[in-house]
């Protein structure tokens, strides 16, 4: 009795203790708003000089030395002038993946489930569906430079086909096909291994010729005259492919689509295999 | 006037999605309901990165138009001013696709836990799993 009372005691305390650190949080962020100036109501007029800046020189093409050749400036600040941070980012990915994988460590797939899913109609939709799918997937992550979108959201929309045919389908059509969890997990590590050698390129073409080259560097810079070119030429048509952006892209779009795929995957597995493979039947 | 008070409205609402889902995570017991009050925390999260790139008057995305793979001619200063004058922030939509991936994928590392707690113990409600803790220590 005496338990059960001290535990509602500490629950009503830590609601408190809950409910006056969310109202002191709303306090902080209205004054930040209100007296700090970092966000203007009604929003600022024009934009700010950071942002102008990237805006005026990523496509600017009499200051060479400042752009990264590409129309697009979210995707140029992202694999560009902020690529270190990107790469990082791409490792914590890679590592929410890893860990969700440790929790079924243990399960060694097998060829024991059938494609069955849903009625015959929804079965054939989905079909004639999942062709268009991963088409636009890749053309979000090959248009990465010119259009919005890039290889993160490429990927994101082709793990969209994989929820498709897991719900539609049943898991039985990836085993079938052979998409095991080394398989895919390779895949994966294909990518991010694309990303790290397009990052170190520069650097390790610069050692050998004795000139200056830096992690992630996409154009040449005076002081840096290494550089991966923007146009190529196709049977006298001049194609942008932006230097290192289009290669990023295709590669960050196989790193996040295969990761998302064997993640779903691993998610829908039956109660018995998630129970033998994070090893609580032992 | 009418302007203030409607960017009021939608910072204040943001605000008040963030202070309650921050309590709702702490204080809800079932932890699928906490995984939607976290998803719910960063798409907010989001939503503010965005609105603070916003700016009054004409709004374009920051994508120069009207280039292709094979159409990319030289582009002047006076196409950039009108153009970095136009566009908004991209400052933070590219902090905002990056943290979408990186949400997700922490979001999909909980769902396991999840799951394993539940094939644990047979629930998801935390006052539960504590108890049933204590019954097998005992």
């Amino acid at each position: 009795m005496s338990k059960s009372k001290a535990r509602e005691n500490r629950d009503i305390t830590k609601e408190i203790i809950v409910a006056i650190f969310a109202s002191l949080l709303i306090i902080v962020f209205a004054s930040a708003i209100l007296f700090s100036g970092a966000i203007a109501i009604p929003p600022q007029p024009t934009n700010r000089p950071l942002a102008s800046f990237y805006l005026r020189t990523t496509y600017n093409w009499e200051f060479k030395w400042l752009w990264s050749s590409s129309p697009e400036v979210v995707t140029s600040i992202l694999w560009d002038h902020r690529g270190i941070d990107t790469v990082y980012e791409t490792g914590v990915f890679f590592f929410a993946i890893i860990g969700a994988l440790m929790l079924i460590r243990n399960y060694k797939g097998g060829s024991k489930y059938k494609a069955v899913g849903m009625s015959i109609i929804a079965r054939s939709v989905t079909k004639i569906t999942l062709v268009s799918i991963p088409v636009i997937a890749l053309s979000i992550a090959l248009h990465g430079h010119l259009t919005p979108g890039g290889g993160f959201q490429g990927g994101s929309v082709f793990a969209v086909s994989t929820l498709l045919v897991i719900i539609a389908l049943g898991l039985g059509f990836f085993i079938e096909r052979g998409w095991t969890k080394h398989r895919l997990l390779g895949l994966h590590t294909l990518g991010i291994m694309i990303i790290g050698f397009i990052a170190l390129s520069l650097p390790i073409i610069g050692f050998f010729r004795s000139y200056c080259g830096y992690i992630m560097q996409n154009q040449w810079k005076p002081w840096s005259p290494l550089g991966l070119g923007y146009v190529f030429n196709l049977f006298g048509i001049e194609i942008l492919y932006s230097g290192s952006l289009l290669f990023l892209n295709l590669a960050g779009f196989l790193a996040v689509s295969a990761g998302l795929t064997l993640a779903f995957i691993a998610l829908a597995l039956p109660k018995e295999d998630i129970r033998k493979g994070g090893g609580l039947d032992d | 006037m009418i302007n203030e008070i409607l960017w009021s409205y939608i910072y204040a609402s943001v605000i008040a999605i963030i202070a309650i889902t921050i309590y709702g995570m702490a204080s809800r017991p079932h932890i699928t309901k906490k995984l939607i009050m976290l998803s719910i925390l960063s798409d907010t999260a989001c939503l503010m990165a965005v609105l603070i790139g916003v700016h009054s008057g004409t709004i374009k995305p920051p994508v120069f138009p009207g280039i292709s793979f094979t159409n990319h001619p030289q582009v002047g200063t006076a196409e950039l001013d009108i153009f970095s004058y136009e566009a908004v922030d991209p400052i933070p939509q590219v902090l905002v696709v990056t943290a979408i991936v990186i949400g997700l994928a922490v979001l999909l590392f909980l769902s396991y836990i999840a799951i394993l707690l539940y094939q644990k113990y047979g629930t998801l409600d935390v006052r539960l799993i504590e108890l049933r803790r204590e019954w097998d220590s005992v």
